[in-house]
């Protein structure tokens, strides 16, 4: 009877923890429909010869659109046919992840095609590791508490916000400016969310 | 048979309710009220109840904020109610294990 009850229990606080934390939607029908998406527009840019920067991220971005949507409709379907929430904690925390990484390459996407902008190295690399160091710091703000999150999209929007500043005043684009930019934000930020943290931080009591 | 984990189970948490609650507070950080609530089916009135009472034993923290202007209640383990419900899985697992058909 005991057994019983316990293997019971056990079974219910699997499958509540399964719901809390897992994200459930069949994701077969979504790789199908992102894999064909692909296929097709690959052919379409083989057979148009889409080669110019422009065409070719128009092409690939209006194709990771229709994925996006496509797989939006697909997951709300199958939440409402199985009677669940669509926003359900885990797609929240799914979304949450996977959008840093999705903007940024978004965003590099859409500011290579510019034209007209030399870009120099030091200051390009500083920046592409600004995004992936933010698209890190926010996922593994999934298991970390104290803001690592956000302090991951400071990183993310900063170097987005640098990246337009550089197209808008042309005037970032010297070499030397990738270390005053890896200094500011790898080191004086890192500094000041260390102090911050230390002093906010509460003390533990016992040892 | 030892009765002993069976004896040493945390009556708390082993109530219905209360069980799916940690459950589901387990598995993830943070869980709102309303998340709470529709997950488990509960009325307002009963999952007030079950928080309160895991509130008092120090199982569960409970945050009130507002989104949109509209209050907000947050509830998440603490690191005692952690503790308390890892132990009493480990519980479960035991009662199983020592009556395994060997």
């Amino acid at each position: 009877m005991e057994t019983k009850l316990a293997t019971e229990n056990l079974q219910v606080i699997r499958t509540l923890m399964e719901r809390a934390a897992v994200y459930r939607r069949a994701l077969a029908p979504i790789m199908l429909l992102t894999g064909t998406l692909g296929l097709l527009a690959a052919v379409a840019g083989l057979l148009f010869q889409v080669e110019r920067p422009r065409g070719f991220a128009g092409l690939w971005l209006g194709t990771a659109a229709a994925a996006v949507a496509g797989a939006f409709l697909l997951a709300r379907r199958q939440a409402i046919k199985d009677q669940e929430a669509y926003w359900s904690p885990p797609a929240r925390r799914v979304a949450q992840a996977l959008l840093p990484p999705l903007l940024c390459g978004l965003f590099i996407g859409v500011v290579l095609i510019v034209p007209d902008v030399n870009w120099v190295v030091d200051f390009t690399l500083a920046l592409v590791w600004m995004l992936f160091y933010g698209c890190a710091l926010n996922a593994a703000g999934f298991f970390m508490t104290r803001g690592i999150k956000w302090f991951g999209w400071i990183f993310i929007l900063s170097a987005m916000g640098l990246v337009i500043l550089t197209l808008l005043t042309n005037s970032s684009l010297r070499p030397g400016s990738g270390n005053l930019v890896m200094g500011f934000f790898f080191g004086a930020l890192h500094l000041a969310y260390g102090a911050y943290l230390y002093l906010t931080e509460k003390r533990k009591t016992t040892a | 048979m030892n009765p002993e984990p069976f004896l040493q189970l945390d009556r708390l948490i082993h109530e219905k309710g209360r069980l799916g609650i940690m459950s589901m507070l387990g598995a993830t950080p943070e869980l709102t009220f309303t998340e709470l609530r529709d997950a488990l089916s509960m009325t307002d009135g009963n999952l007030t109840t079950h928080i309160r009472a895991l509130q008092q034993e120090g199982y569960v923290s409970v945050a009130k904020s507002y989104q949109n202007n509209r209050p907000l209640t947050t509830c998440s383990l603490t690191a005692a109610g952690r503790k308390a419900f890892a132990e009493y899985i480990n519980l479960l697992e035991q009662i199983v294990r020592q009556n395994k058909p060997k």
